[in-house]
């Protein structure tokens, strides 16, 4: 019996849940589940108040107007609210850093975490949008498209992954 | 379909998205860290679940005609190789994926707002990059490959065979170890540290078991 309350579902039925949400996707959008091109729809669209001719750029104007693109802001987006009203259910919102850190890190020191955050998340979407997509583009919907860009990218992804996570500290 | 309907659409499915991100727990940093370091496979479960439940609806919305057409990605290998290999680096790095890291977000991890920040600005300098990126590596895609196209296959059989196999990985994967295994006391991924490891470093209460 699962309740709403619970802190963790199986990753089976959330896993296949999460699937099964290509179905509006493809049903009402006509596209698969993604979440990395909605960084480019957003920043650009900050930059633009600073920059117009962003705009004439091919690759940024793309990415600026269109329900394509805002319905991935808004998903992206409501990922924030789910996870907190989830959270917010079971007793597991968090605060400050998470204590995987001190131990992965060796220090516990937040400047260390935030600059290290700070620049995962440069590398996470700089390298994202450079292969078109990401652990929901390439990975969930490209491989359940049996795309092969997404076993390439998703191959990439956790060799570059598993390189860097070793040479941290041992989480365990 | 109108904007306004786009991101109705969007935010209901994204609360969905979200709400099952937290349930599964794939979103906690020390998951994602931890399979990194092929310590911690809770990540990998749910990401082939997912798939696998992908390819089945996928299969029959085809063969029954309701989803139209699939929407495979162009392959361009450099690209993907090199983009994905430092996704990887992200992946490590900030102990999130570009969806994961909103849950983060939403359930109040500080530093996950840094890398959010970072993303925009990654996002943002790939932008403005791009025009010169193009001619090295974003052309010359052989299109969008996929592999029943390259087998001359119908997409339903192909498809369903796959997920049988990742359900039977999947299978595997739950004997072998179960998954409540993996949880860790806060439910975050991170597990009692083993006996052979060395010292915890100070200010860390090692969790019991």
């Amino acid at each position: 019996m699962i309740r709403l309350s619970d802190r963790a579902w199986s990753p089976y039925l959330t896993g296949a849940l999460i699937g099964l949400l290509q179905v509006p996707a493809f049903l009402l959008l006509g596209t698969a589940l993604g979440a990395s091109s909605s960084y480019v729809t957003v920043s650009a669209s900050i930059a633009e108040l600073f920059d117009p001719a962003i705009r004439g750029l091919a690759y940024a104007g793309k990415y600026l107007d269109g329900a394509k693109n805002w319905w991935q802001v808004a998903l992206v987006g409501g990922i924030a609210l789910g996870a907190f009203l989830s959270a917010g259910l079971s007793g597991t919102r968090r605060s400050g850093i998470a204590p995987v850190w001190t131990r992965a890190l060796g220090t516990a020191n937040p400047a260390v975490r935030f600059a290290l955050a700070f620049a995962g998340g440069f590398l996470l979407l700089f390298g994202a949008r450079l292969a078109d997509g990401c652990t929901s583009g390439h990975g969930i919907s490209g491989i359940a498209q049996l795309a092969v860009s997404g076993f390439v990218a998703v191959g990439a992804m956790f060799a570059g992954g598993i390189a860097t996570a070793m040479m941290l500290r041992a989480v365990r | 379909m109108s904007v306004l309907a786009a991101i109705a659409v969007g935010l209901l499915m994204g609360v969905a998205f979200g709400f099952l991100l937290e349930k599964s727990r794939v979103f906690e940093p020390g998951v994602i860290l931890g399979q990194m370091q092929l310590r911690n496979f809770l990540m990998l479960r749910i990401f082939l679940a997912s798939v696998a439940s992908g390819l089945i609806v996928l299969a029959l919305g085809t063969l029954t005609g309701i989803v139209p057409k699939l929407d495979p990605k162009a392959v361009l290998y450099g690209a993907q190789l090199l983009g994905g290999f430092v996704t990887g680096v992200g992946i490590a790095l900030a102990g999130a994926c570009p969806g994961t890291v909103l849950a983060q977000v939403g359930v109040g991890y500080r530093d996950a707002r840094l890398t959010l920040l970072g993303g925009l600005a990654g996002a943002l300098t790939f932008a403005y990059l791009e025009p010169a990126i193009r001619p090295v590596l974003l052309t010359g895609s052989p299109g969008r490959l996929t592999l029943h196209g390259l087998l001359d296959l119908p997409f339903w059989p192909l498809a369903l065979g796959f997920a049988a196999l990742l359900i039977a990985a999947l299978y595997a994967l739950e004997r072998w170890r179960p998954w409540r295994a993996e949880l860790g006391e806060r439910a975050d991924g991170v597990l009692a540290e083993r006996p052979e490891t060395g010292p915890l470093p100070s200010g860390t209460a090692p969790a019991g078991r």
